[in-house]
């Protein structure tokens, strides 16, 4: 049977590597994404998901299973350390789309001028679409990761696809 | 608008940290947890007791009278000569030098001191010793710092 998060983060933390190799291979994945669907930047990404794990090692992350689920606290780290990164660094050129992205671009091209239109959100609203839409993560636990309530999470959701569609030019 | 985000998410689904940072981090484990190995206490141990149970011979000096003779010595005439047996001296063989701490403070002064030891001491620091001589004694030299604390130890041998 399949060790849980937290059974692994208990044997990891009384110095058993391979539970920490694998919780490490089990949540890593997640972290890197949503640090570079927010960032745009493979480095910042590489440097949060190193950072993120590292202050598990270190304990100066305390989880608290009653607050949720570890993935949702990873994200929680991951979070503030990608929203420190994006204070330093310049603002996304705002992304105005083109006529009608459909028609003419491939599929590659789209994908990338919709990580553009993704980037240049305000970061409040990034970073609900990229929890729920696309790290599939659930309202409620989109709302921990976020700290607010799961309201909150659903109109910034939607005030978030609603900026993208006008930027892609295409119909919500 | 949906289908362009899940198109994003599928393209970024196989996309993970780079194989560097699992090393990275799993060093970071290392340090973090790292646990004295078990011989190398034993090592320590067994010098810590050596070093209590035969304490540092004090070096002894005596004085020596010399009377004069009361009968005249004479020279031999012709002192027969002796065939005398030349057997070369044993010579002593050492180990490189094993460190003891893994974080001493800076070495000021110390002192060396011989001790002897059981072999399966040996096996502390890594070097090999057979079973049927894990309980031979062994001579070592114990690098002792500034604090007292054993830092070094080499191991000796003689070779004939």
């Amino acid at each position: 049977m399949q060790q849980t998060d937290h059974e692994l983060l208990l044997q990891m933390l009384s110095g058993d590597e391979e539970a920490f190799t694998t919780l490490y291979r089990r949540r890593q994945g997640p972290v890197y994404r949503f640090a570079l669907q927010m960032t745009g930047n493979n480095m910042i990404a590489e440097d949060v998901t190193q950072e993120v794990f590292m202050a598990l090692i270190s304990k100066t992350a305390k989880y608290d299973p009653a607050r949720g689920t570890l993935a949702s606290f990873l994200y929680g780290i991951a979070r503030n350390m990608v929203l420190r990164r994006l204070e330093k660094t310049a603002e996304v050129e705002d992304y105005a789309g083109p006529e009608d992205i459909l028609d003419d671009l491939t599929r590659r091209e789209t994908i990338e001028q919709v990580r553009r239109a993704v980037l240049s959100l305000p970061p409040v609203y990034r970073e609900a679409v990229v929890l729920c839409d696309l790290q599939d993560t659930s309202y409620e636990a989109a709302a921990q990761v976020l700290d607010c309530p799961v309201g909150t999470v659903r109109s910034r959701l939607n005030r978030g696809r609603f900026m993208l569609a006008q930027k892609l030019a295409v119909k919500v | 608008m949906n289908e362009l985000l899940r198109a994003l998410a599928e393209n970024d689904r196989d996309r993970e940290t780079p194989a560097a940072v699992e090393l990275r981090l799993k060093a970071a484990f290392r340090k973090k947890y790292a646990r004295p190995k078990w011989p190398y206490f034993a090592t320590a141990a067994a010098i810590a007791i050596a070093l209590f149970l035969y304490p540092r011979p004090k070096p002894q000096t005596m004085e020596v009278a010399i009377a004069a003779p009361s009968v005249p010595v004479l020279p031999a005439a012709n002192p027969a000569p002796r065939k005398v047996l030349h057997r070369k001296p044993a010579r002593e063989v050492v180990t490189e030098f094993y460190p003891l701490m893994d974080d001493p403070p800076p070495f000021e002064r110390g002192e060396l001191l011989r001790v002897n030891l059981p072999a399966s001491a040996m096996r502390g620091v890594g070097l090999p010793v057979s079973e049927e001589h894990l309980d031979d004694v062994v001579q070592a030299d114990v690098l002792v710092g500034q604090e007292g604390l054993a830092r070094a130890i080499r191991f000796v041998g003689n070779r004939p």
